[in-house]
């Protein structure tokens, strides 16, 4: 009945239904075979969601135990502005009933930059459990809102200690993209500065994996799988919390002390609007106490500063609260520089401890002849190498710094700078650590090439090398590296990186590390070198003319022998600073002292009598109360 | 004497005995994959949502019911029948599809092509199709070969029309389907192959002016070009494209199991259980499943086909050959595009996409070619 054309037609068909349908199984086979492992993973990419909760950090404890930094378990209430929903106005007045905050404080609290935005932002802390559970119970009315317990940083001790234990805040892009590989996520914590910096490894734990599955409109369908978080380590620390305590409130009290005091030589009262302290064992290097004023409170980044206040600590008249001045602080040494250049010139053989100068109260120099007096102008008459440290003759080390420089200058007063570990880092593990400068021909040089209006003689004259005999001109020393040379003196050579850090602790308190004492480098120091100035020292605590003698009037020398320096640095258009540095007990020392405060005036009067309470508590008697005393240096 | 005296007992008693029993099985295997790759992709959605997770397959189930009472009746119906009154099916046809574009007509998503009967909806563009075949089949059987280009300029109107009406909805893939019939019954009708040529050309050069003047709204061509490119936009049109290969691939050889696959389960793949059916059968039944349901697809075209070539007579043919078409090009269409070889257009995949109008219309079409099939020796 068909003609040949349908029949051919028909066969047509047939042949173009055919191939349509080998290109279905050729792209069948194509994705199916070859493409299906890829498709796979992309599949369960889809479907599966992790969840990262951070870990609890460590704890920071002082040496005996005593919890320095904590953590708080915290109910708060959570809201993601993403998930709010169509009427947000609604679900935040809704909340608000439920809170008892006015729904304008929560649109503030949501809409506050100093959150995260990869977090769900906390509107209300402390919340009464049974808000949380209200919320779970009544999702739908709260889209978006979560009551979650968080994990906070606590400080029982308030700012007590801050710049050493540093704080925490949100990862930042620099800080997140070396971090990445080691599983850091954008909205984490990271230390910032002191132990949470410099521990971080340690403090940081490992986050709660959780695995959801998730349908295409993001539903959580059933977990997958959870790994649980684990808590990072403690880090027990070399810090004396009583001594810590000690010495801050004392720096405090002398800084407030000192501004009660009318200042002679510029017509007003001491500023003293900053200073530091430290207490470093000299057997090892550990830090017993650093406190530095003005201090902040950690606390404050905690959930993210507030701008405001955060602007406060960044404010020139604030005096800058973030600054560590005992690591970061740089202050001519003045009169304890006379450790190095006494060191320098029994060294060299310049001097012996017996050569005497007849003190005069000047020192001339030069053609024309310029005089130089020694403070407050008084003349002590003839002073050997001890009495010269005890009544700090600066006449004394004029004449000794001179005798470096017959003709071209002689770079060993520099050269034991160094072996004392100055114009270094000291290597401590807290960061942003300033290095110092002890000035010769080559910084010299420097200075001017850098600024040749403020340094217009690129030359290194005597007068150069007098004024670094007294720690003065260009030298400059962090605090630390003050401490650290005496400490030296004290061990007899060993120039150790001071360190805060003790141990490090799991969760159930058992040592996973120890921090070992690093030693830096290790210098010969002779008796013959040692004794007269240790003698010198002992004198200025102890003997009548001594200049720390008023501080420490009373104290048990006899039993607890102490040797110490003061100093009193000039610094152009500021009131002097004052300095004071010591160790004890001489006959096995185990404390070395740096107490330095700006713009306060004598080192004896303002710096001494704060060692002089941290002595006190260290021997176990009553806090001397605090005086501005009479002195000279 | 005998010759007759046995095609009239046959016609009037025996002719069932003549339906294809392969056919039949194949309709009956599709179906049953269809219903449950229904189950399977919204059984977890319904349930997430707190509904009935059979509820889709129940609804499926009626319409298949339905379906089956309707491919009989229409096999029952002699097809000459039809051939005979094809200008009153083609107006009625029309009518519907006027009727459709009135207020008494319901819009989804931007189209214009449902009427709500209660908690159903029927959809006129889908016996349409099937007006349009036996319209198409009976002109150009009552023309054999004499296509001059008078007539083909006829053949041509009476496609437009209704295409046309649709176009004004706008349902752009159903569109489609009317011109694939159109193309397959002037392929074997009668139309010359220069005929064919410029039709092919003119075609081509229709969806080049609707794809580029802007005659489509901005999501339609955003649809029909995205397999162009999916990687370009993940997140619109591109996204369900992207799903929906994931899901087949992900099927790999053996498939991730019956239940198991959670593209499907998770509602990765949007409109899944109607128009990217095939991505459940490619997640959970893997390379062998999909084979096998196109096997039996190809035993659907196979068998329609044989119907077309014992047909007894021109217009029987050409009937099936219109079946054959829209077949072919629905399942060619659907699988290609879920497979990102042909664009996305709202076709659904003919026994197995949820959907009431579309699985009666299909086995209405393939009660034609049952009764054409069975009628071939009467």
């Amino acid at each position: 009945m068909r003609g040949d054309s349908t029949s051919m037609r028909l066969g047509i068909l047939a042949v173009v239904v055919l191939s349509l349908f080998s290109a279905l199984l050729a792209r069948l086979w194509y994705l199916q075979v070859l493409s299906a492992p890829t498709a796979q993973a992309e599949a369960q990419l889809n479907s599966v969601r992790f969840i990262y909760t951070e870990a609890p950090r460590g704890r920071i404890i002082d040496r005996n135990g005593k919890v320095l930094v904590g953590n708080r378990v915290v109910p708060t209430v959570v809201v993601d502005k993403q998930e709010l929903g169509e009427k947000p106005e609604v679900v935040i007045q809704r909340l608000s009933a439920l809170v008892k905050i006015p729904p304008e404080k929560l649109q503030e609290r949501l809409d506050d930059l100093r959150y995260s935005p990869f977090k769900a932002i906390p509107v209300a802390d402390d919340v009464p459990k049974e808000v949380l559970i209200h919320i779970r119970e009544h999702q739908v009315e709260f889209p978006g809102v979560q009551g979650v317990m968080l994990t906070k940083r606590s400080y029982p001790h308030g700012t007590l200690a801050a710049h050493v234990l540093g704080y925490v805040g949100e990862i930042n892009d620099s800080e997140l993209t070396p971090r990445k590989s080691r599983g850091y996520r954008a909205g984490d914590s990271i230390g910032k500065s002191g132990v949470e910096l410099a521990y971080e490894d340690d403090l940081r734990g490992q986050a709660e994996v959780e695995k959801l599955e998730v349908d295409a409109q993001g539903r959580v369908l059933r977990s997958l799988g959870r790994q649980p978080a684990v808590q990072g380590h403690d880090v027990r620390l070399t810090l004396d919390l009583d001594l810590q305590k000690v010495t801050e409130e004392s720096l405090v009290l002398s800084l407030a002390t000192a501004q009660a005091t009318y200042d002679n030589e510029s017509a007003k009262r001491f500023l003293a609007p900053a200073g530091s302290a430290v207490v470093l064992d000299p057997r090892d290097g550990s830090v017993l106490a650093m406190a530095s004023a003005p201090t902040y409170n950690p606390a404050d980044f905690v959930d993210g500063i507030s701008e405001m206040t955060f602007g406060a600590l960044q404010d020139p008249a604030g005096h800058y609260p973030l600054n560590n001045r005992v690591t970061q602080g740089l202050y001519a040494p003045a009169s304890t520089f006379k450790l190095v250049t006494s060191m320098a010139g029994l060294q060299t053989g310049l001097i012996t401890a017996q050569y005497t100068v007849n003190d005069r109260g000047t020192f001339t120099i030069g053609d024309p002849p310029v005089v130089l007096k020694n403070a407050l102008g008084e003349a002590f008459g003839p002073v050997n190498l001890a009495a010269a440290l005890t009544v700090s003759s600066d006449v004394y080390f004029y004449e000794l710094g001179s005798r470096f420089c017959p003709g071209q200058c002689r770079t060993s007063i520099q050269d034991t700078a160094r072996e004392l570990g100055m114009a270094d880092f000291t290597e401590i593990e807290l960061p942003f650590e300033a290095s110092g400068r002890i000035p010769d021909e080559q910084t010299k040089q420097r200075l001017h090439d850098s600024n040749p209006e403020a340094f217009p003689d690129p030359e290194w004259y005597t007068g150069d090398n007098l004024n670094l005999a007294i720690g003065q001109g260009d030298t400059v020393v962090t605090p630390l590296q003050l401490a650290n040379a005496y400490a030296t003196l004290a061990n007899g050579g060993t120039v150790y990186a001071p360190h805060v850090g003790g141990s490090i602790l799991d969760v159930n308190g058992v040592e996973v590390r120890r921090v070992e004492p690093r030693v830096n480098r290790k210098t010969a120091i002779p008796a013959s070198i040692r004794d007269p100035v240790v003698a010198g020292f002992e004198g200025a605590v102890a003997a009548t003319r001594g200049t720390a003698s008023t501080a420490f009037a009373g104290f048990p020398l006899s039993t607890f022998p102490i040797a110490g320096k003061t100093g009193t640095a000039q610094v152009s258009g500021k009131q002097d600073t004052a300095l004071f540095t010591a160790f004890g007990p001489t006959t096995d020392p185990r404390y070395a002292v740096t107490v330095v405060m700006e713009e306060s005036g004598f080192g004896a009067a303002a710096a001494a009598p704060v060692a002089r309470r941290i002595f006190d508590h260290v021997v176990g008697l009553p806090l001397t109360p605090m005086a501005y005393s009479v002195a000279r240096d | 004497m005998a010759l007759d005296l046995r095609s009239a007992g046959r016609r009037s008693t025996s002719s069932w005995r003549q339906v294809d029993l392969l056919l039949v099985a194949a309709v009956v295997g599709i179906t049953a994959i269809g219903l449950l790759m229904i189950y399977s992709s919204t059984r977890q959605g319904q349930a997430a949502a707190g509904l009935d997770p059979g509820y889709f397959v129940k609804r499926q189930a009626l319409f298949v019911g339905i379906g089956a009472f309707v491919l009989v009746a229409v096999a029952f119906v002699d097809y000459q029948l039809l051939r005979d009154h094809a200008h009153i099916v083609y107006g009625a046809s029309l009518f519907v599809l006027l009727l459709v574009l009135s207020p008494l007509g319901t819009e989804r998503r931007g189209t214009q092509a449902w009427f709500q009967m209660g908690p159903y909806q029927f959809e006129p563009s889908e016996v349409a199709k099937l007006a349009l075949v036996v319209a198409l089949a009976a002109f150009c059987a009552a023309h054999r070969g004499q296509l001059d280009s008078g007539r083909l300029t006829t053949a041509l109107g009476i496609a437009a029309m209704p295409l046309l009406l649709i176009y004004l909805q706008p349902d752009v893939g159903t569109g489609m389907v009317f011109v694939a019939i159109l193309m397959g019954i002037l392929l074997v009708g009668g139309a010359s192959p220069r005929q064919i040529a410029i039709l092919t050309l003119l075609g081509i050069t229709a969806i080049v002016i609707v794809l580029e003047l802007g005659v489509l709204k901005d999501y339609q061509r955003d649809r029909l070009s995205a397999f162009l490119d999916p990687k370009e936009d993940v997140q619109r049109s591109a996204y369900n494209l992207n799903q929906s290969k994931i899901a087949i691939a992900a099927g790999g050889i053996g498939g991730r199991g019956l239940f198991q696959g959670t593209q499907t389960n998770l509602s990765f793949v949007p409109e899944q259980h109607t128009d990217f059916i095939f991505t459940a059968v490619g997640e959970e039944l893997g390379f062998m499943g999909a084979t096998t349901l196109l096997g039996l697809f190809g035993l659907v075209m196979w068998r329609t086909w044989r119907a077309a070539v014992t047909a007894k007579d021109e217009f029987g043919t050409l009937v099936c050959v219109g079946v054959l078409a829209m077949l072919v090009f629905q399942v060619f269409e659907n699988v290609g595009m879920t497979m990102g070889i042909t664009p996305i257009a709202g076709i659904p995949l003919p026994l197995m996409s949820y959907g009431g109008s579309a699985t009666v219309a299909t086995f209405a079409a393939l009660g034609l070619v049952i009764s054409v099939q069975m009628r071939r020796f009467s």
